[in-house]
């Protein structure tokens, strides 16, 4: 076990050092040149080259790697040249805006899925277990976007239940915070329950089918019963497996709810700096994103082998 | 699967269904292969025929309800809705089989390479190392490959594709690589091991055709998710750009007209989810015959 | 088979969302009571940072302008010139020295008294330290003095019509000469609102200061919130979450507010959206074509089409407000037989060429109907979205890789700046020039033919098709007043809303 977690986290720091390479390069051959997009639209070339001099662009680029991944490791990601300010701060910030806004969403999608996909596992050959199947399934196929369209209709719009968009920080006002929170995290939840409904529904199935449920049933349990008291621990690891990879592809899928909603999210931050080309920005934040999904991953792995002794005892 | 027994890729992992399970879900591939067949039809005829020309403008005629000249209605150039669906369907596909391709063409290979190496002593730690670049790969989710190819190569059809393409490797890597060691670990490989044939050879005869199915799971829902991120990519503006017709930036300029003309909103939307529906039925509904485990990353 | 613990499941799930519910009930609306003194207004392009003596763009001076910073000068709706921090000013006989004579009491936000030191401070760090384009407007001043506190004189290097209008201006903006160290971040300035939180990219909050020199405004604070999608904007209107929307992105929404609770302000802007060609290389070199883009382009059409009909059409690079303004609309008609015609002689049929269009939602949507036009007439537009500002800038503006583009000039007074040798449109100035110098050194009548003058060469030319004038369209909650109707400055003046 601890060889196991061992072994995961050294491959976990290797694929940070080679990601950090990749986001660099990558970095290095974005068009549109950051000294003349501040400078804007009559600057003289002496003058772009001395900004460029200025922002150490002249340097090259083996030192300037160096530097930045100095930098962050003590948890500097530098100063941006087209804010003028400090990027750390805008990361930290964006980061817990879209973590909020991704584990809610996520939670909200377990707390949907859990008991439908289960539900449609148990009654599969009735109407009922169609019907949510067949839900789940148009669920899927409708971009999220889309979802978030028609809850600001009907929830903003017509009903006037919840604002339209906007963001408060927990700590500006608890009510002010949960009731921007709800729209944009339904929209985001709705497509993600449907997903997982469907993979719960399979992981049960399966479960069901295995010898020790049918001893238990032997025994005279419900089928229901054998599940909660045998399966649900064994259900857990492919919906462990899906929430992680959804959880970590909503970091950046998250960007259309935030921009429709005007949520101040990471991935937001990502497309305004791009935008302006604010490459020292990108490149903290790319990082940063391929840090976190990569951290997920890890704990994903990691919870494998507690939860399932089998795993546990293979490796 | 001509050739092998016809039980081998199924025959340790089938696990039965009940027959009313095999029913609904041979349904679910009709009505997946019906929709994908409605799409892929609109696509082949906008070659010969449209109603009207996509760049086809009438200021005098914009905004306009369903009619017996514009089924679908106008957008606010005049240009009618049908045709433009009927082009979109075009660029959807294009985008799924361009993404998906490079997925496949990459992914599979890869992911073979990465199971047959793991057979010698000394490719388990080549095995190994491909296996984890491809987890690294899998730290760059689609749409944060697709912002940054935007930013480097301008936002565009191609970049989108590109971007899907490559976020999606991983998946088919895994798959190729699971349904390969499970190949080359039954018994009659063995058996083709033990009769020296090298490696290569086995994972040609033996392999190919076995994972082929799995492969085309993956496809199904590969394609399902690239239909989903050109939308959303068309949607931030970093997808199909200007004058092409796409739906998911017909979706996006329709918002403006939602109280005053839904329809504008509502055929684009429906048809990206009819597309989505239809390739996560046929997925489905083909899993079901070739291997009822699937692994879940990559899916996402 | 039923299975109850499955059902009180789905309860649990009924009754956290019944919970969810339940708490915006009590949540909403809390700001209702505080509305009459304060304000939130949605704007689209969003500062970066707060100095606009390096960074450029509209964004900055249209929140920090006449609110936070101001000038000696200022110009008001009808394009007039009005004092500003100067009460008057004297012009010499030779009208090389302006002699400005300060308002007494001015504190800027830090508590600092203005002098006429700041002055002099802040204009001759415009045209030493400023990396701002714009800050040849300064180039014409040849020396300041400050004979006491309060007067400042400034010599020109020789007279000009253009320079006391640029005045009014970001170029004019007085700073505190101790308070320029940290511009991006903290903007201390001698106007009637302080900058009380700046959330980048989000919004930026003012409030009101005690000790402003003048009138105080009516209402003591604003909040400026950015939205970069104008869907979002509607939508926070419409459920009452911001009261005015500054400039609407999306005019086909202005629609869904004609009630009795909205006003719809439709005015005018210094934006021309100009169909700009590139004369000095390519296909549009040759006047011919050029002309054949003139009357092949139905710019009623794309008016009605691409902007909702919002807009007004000028045929020329003058707006309305402007003292030159002439209506050149009749100059280039409709006419698409005549321009198949110049396409054939110009020998240019079914020829593609490049169109770089910025990723901007009316440069976007003009591009479809102008590009479809143009097809009528046998040129083929081959479209390329380009990101505004990063790539445009660079591969149109900079490299003048383009045949064709669309974009907003809506610098004020940017004639010659536009149509000049060296701009990207790559107009040959030789005939202008000429008349530009002596216009600005003559009369203001002369000053103003001058400009009709040049105005129409530029026109008559076919330099570039000048679709429309971009419209200053405001929607706001009825109840608000004080918005004007045309917007002839950068900034967006916030001292004079008010709540009816």
């Amino acid at each position: 076990m601890i060889t196991y977690v061992a072994n995961r986290a050294i491959q976990f720091v290797l694929a940070l050092i080679v990601a950090s390479v990749v986001v660099f390069a990558l970095m290095s051959i974005l068009p549109g040149n950051a000294a003349q997009v501040a400078l804007g639209t009559n600057a003289t070339p002496d003058a772009v080259a001395a900004l460029e001099a200025q922002y150490g662009l002249d340097q090259p680029p083996l030192i300037r790697y160096f530097n930045w991944v100095v930098g962050m490791l003590s948890g500097d990601f530098g100063t941006s040249y087209v804010t003028e300010a400090a990027i750390t701060p805008v990361i930290v910030g964006s980061v817990q805006v879209t973590a909020i806004l991704v584990i809610a969403a996520i939670v909200l999608a377990i707390v949907i899925a859990v008991p439908l996909g289960t539900f449609a596992a148990l009654e599969q050959r009735n109407w009922i277990g169609v019907t949510i199947s067949a839900l789940s399934q148009i669920g899927i196929a409708v971009p999220n976007f889309l979802a978030a369209i028609i809850l600001v209709i009907i929830f903003s719009l017509t009903l006037g239940w919840f604002p339209s968009q906007g963001w408060m920080a927990p700590v500006e006002g608890l009510g002010g915070f949960l009731i921007r929170l709800v729209l944009p995290v339904v929209s985001l939840a709705l497509v993600q329950a449907a997903i997982l409904t469907r993979y719960v529904r399979s992981a049960v199935l399966d479960v069901m089918r295995e010898d020790y449920i049918r001893t238990a049933r032997a025994k005279g349990l419900t089928r229901a019963k054998a599940l909660f008291i045998h399966g649900l621990r064994n259900a857990a690891i492919p919906v462990i497996t899906v929430a992680g990879v959804q959880l970590a592809t909503l970091l950046v899928g998250a960007v259309i709810i935030e921009q429709i909603f005007v949520i101040p999210g990471i991935g937001s931050e990502l497309v305004r700096a791009v935008a302006n080309r604010d490459l020292v920005t990108v490149q903290g934040i790319v990082m940063v994103l391929v840090f976190l999904v990569l951290i997920i991953n890890l704990i994903v792995d990691v919870l494998y082998p507690i939860v399932d002794p089998r795993i546990r005892n293979a490796s | 699967m001509s050739g092998n027994p016809s039980t081998t890729s199924a025959g340790d992992a089938s696990v039965d269904r009940g027959r009313g399970a095999t029913l609904r879900l041979n349904a679910s591939m009709i009505i997946g292969a019906i929709l994908i067949l409605l799409i892929v039809v609109l696509a082949l005829v906008s070659f010969v025929w449209t109603p009207y020309g996509p760049s086809a403008v009438d200021p005098a005629a914009r905004l306009q309800a369903s009619s017996p000249e514009h089924p679908f209605g106008t957008d606010k150039f005049g240009r009618d809705t049908l045709t433009w669906i009927m082009y979109g369907a075009r660029i959807t596909l294009m985008v799924g089989i361009v993404a998906v391709g490079i997925a496949v063409l990459i992914g599979t290979p890869i992911g073979i390479i990465a199971a047959v190496f793991a057979q010698y002593p000394w490719g388990a730690w080549l095995s190994a190392v491909i296996m984890r670049a491809n987890d690294i790969l899998l730290a760059f989710p689609a749409l944060l490959l697709a912002i940054v190819f935007a930013a480097v190569y301008q936002p565009g059809t191609g970049p989108a594709m590109v971007a899907v393409g490559i976020a999606a490797i991983p998946g088919f890597a895994r798959v190729a690589r699971s349904g390969t060691m499970q190949v080359l670990g039954s018994e009659y490989v063995r058996a083709a091991k033990a009769s020296n044939r090298s490696a290569p050879a086995i994972a040609i005869v033996h392999v190919l055709p076995n994972i082929a199915g799995m492969v085309i799971v993956q496809a199904s829902v590969a394609f399902a998710i690239s239909v989903l991120a050109e939308a959303g990519l068309s949607f931030l503006g970093l997808g199909t750009q200007a004058p092409v017709p796409s739906w998911g930036r017909m979706l996006q300029e329709s918002q403006q007209f939602l109280s005053t003309q839904p329809l504008l909103a509502l055929w684009p939307g429906l048809f990206i989810a009819l597309a989505v529906l239809g390739f996560n039925l046929l997925g489905d509904g083909l899993r079901d015959r070739f291997d009822p485990k699937m692994e879940a990353r990559g899916n996402g | 088979m039923k299975t109850p613990r499955v059902s009180s499941w789905m309860a649990a799930v009924v009754a956290s969302s019944l919970f969810l519910a339940g708490c915006s009930a009590g949540a909403s609306d809390s700001g209702e009571q505080a509305k009459k003194d304060s304000m939130t207004i949605a704007f689209t392009a969003e500062p970066v940072n707060l100095d606009f003596t390096s960074t450029s763009g509209i964004a900055i001076p249209e929140a920090l302008m006449e609110n936070v910073y101001e000038s000696l000068v200022r110009v008001d709706g009808e394009g007039e010139i009005q004092p500003g921090l100067a009460e008057d000013w004297d012009v010499s006989e030779d009208r090389k020295t302006y002699t400005f004579h300060l308002q007494k009491g001015v504190k800027f936000s830090n508590g600092a008294d203005l002098t006429s030191e700041d002055v002099k401070f802040s204009y001759e760090r415009v045209q030493n330290d400023w990396k701002n384009a714009l800050k040849s407007k300064m180039d014409v001043v040849d020396s300041i003095a400050t004979p006491d506190d309060l007067t400042v004189k400034i010599s020109l290097k020789k007279p000009s019509n253009t320079w006391l209008f640029n005045m009014t201006s970001l170029v004019g903006a007085v700073f505190d000469a101790e308070g320029t160290d940290d511009l991006a971040n903290e903007a201390i300035g001698t106007g009637p609102f302080a900058i009380e939180k700046f959330s980048r990219g989000q919004s930026i909050d003012f409030a009101a200061r005690d000790d402003y020199w003048g009138e105080k405004p009516a209402v003591s604070k604003v909040q400026f919130k950015y939205f970069k999608d104008a869907v979002s904007a509607s939508n926070a209107l419409k459920s009452g979450e911001i009261d005015v929307v500054s400039n609407l992105q999306a005019p086909e929404l202005a629609g869904e507010f004609q009630s009795s609770d909205y006003q719809i302000i439709s005015g005018t802007t210094n934006g021309e959206v100009v169909l700009s060609m590139n004369n000095a290389k390519g296909i549009f070199k040759d006047k011919k074509a050029r002309e054949a883009v003139m009357h092949a382009i139905d710019r009623k059409a794309v008016l009605d089409t691409a902007w909702a009909g919002y807009g007004e059409l000028i045929g020329s690079m003058v707006p309305p407000t402007d003292p030159y303004y002439e209506d050149l609309t009749k100059v280039w008609d409709y006419d698409p037989a005549k321009a198949k015609d110049l396409v054939r002689e110009a020998g240019i049929e079914g020829e593609t060429f490049a169109f770089t269009v910025p990723n901007l939602p009316y440069a976007k949507a003009i591009s479809e109907i102008v590009s479809a036009q143009l097809a009528e007439v046998g040129l083929k537009a081959d479209i390329e979205t380009q990101e505004f500002p990063a790539v445009w800038l660079d591969k149109t503006f900079t490299e003048h890789k383009f045949d064709m583009s669309v974009i907003n000039h809506a610098e004020p007074r940017d004639i010659l700046t536009v149509f000049s040798n060296d701009y990207y449109i790559g107009y040959d100035d030789s005939k202008t020039k000429k008349i530009a110098e002596k216009a600005d050194t003559g009369t203001e009548e002369e000053y103003v033919s001058g400009m009709k003058e040049i105005a129409k060469t530029i026109t008559e030319d076919a330099a570039s098709d000048f679709l429309f004038l971009f419209p200053n369209l405001v929607i706001a909650k009825s109840d608000v007043a004080g918005i004007p109707a045309n917007r002839v400055s950068d900034s967006f003046r916030i001292a004079d809303l008010s709540w009816n």
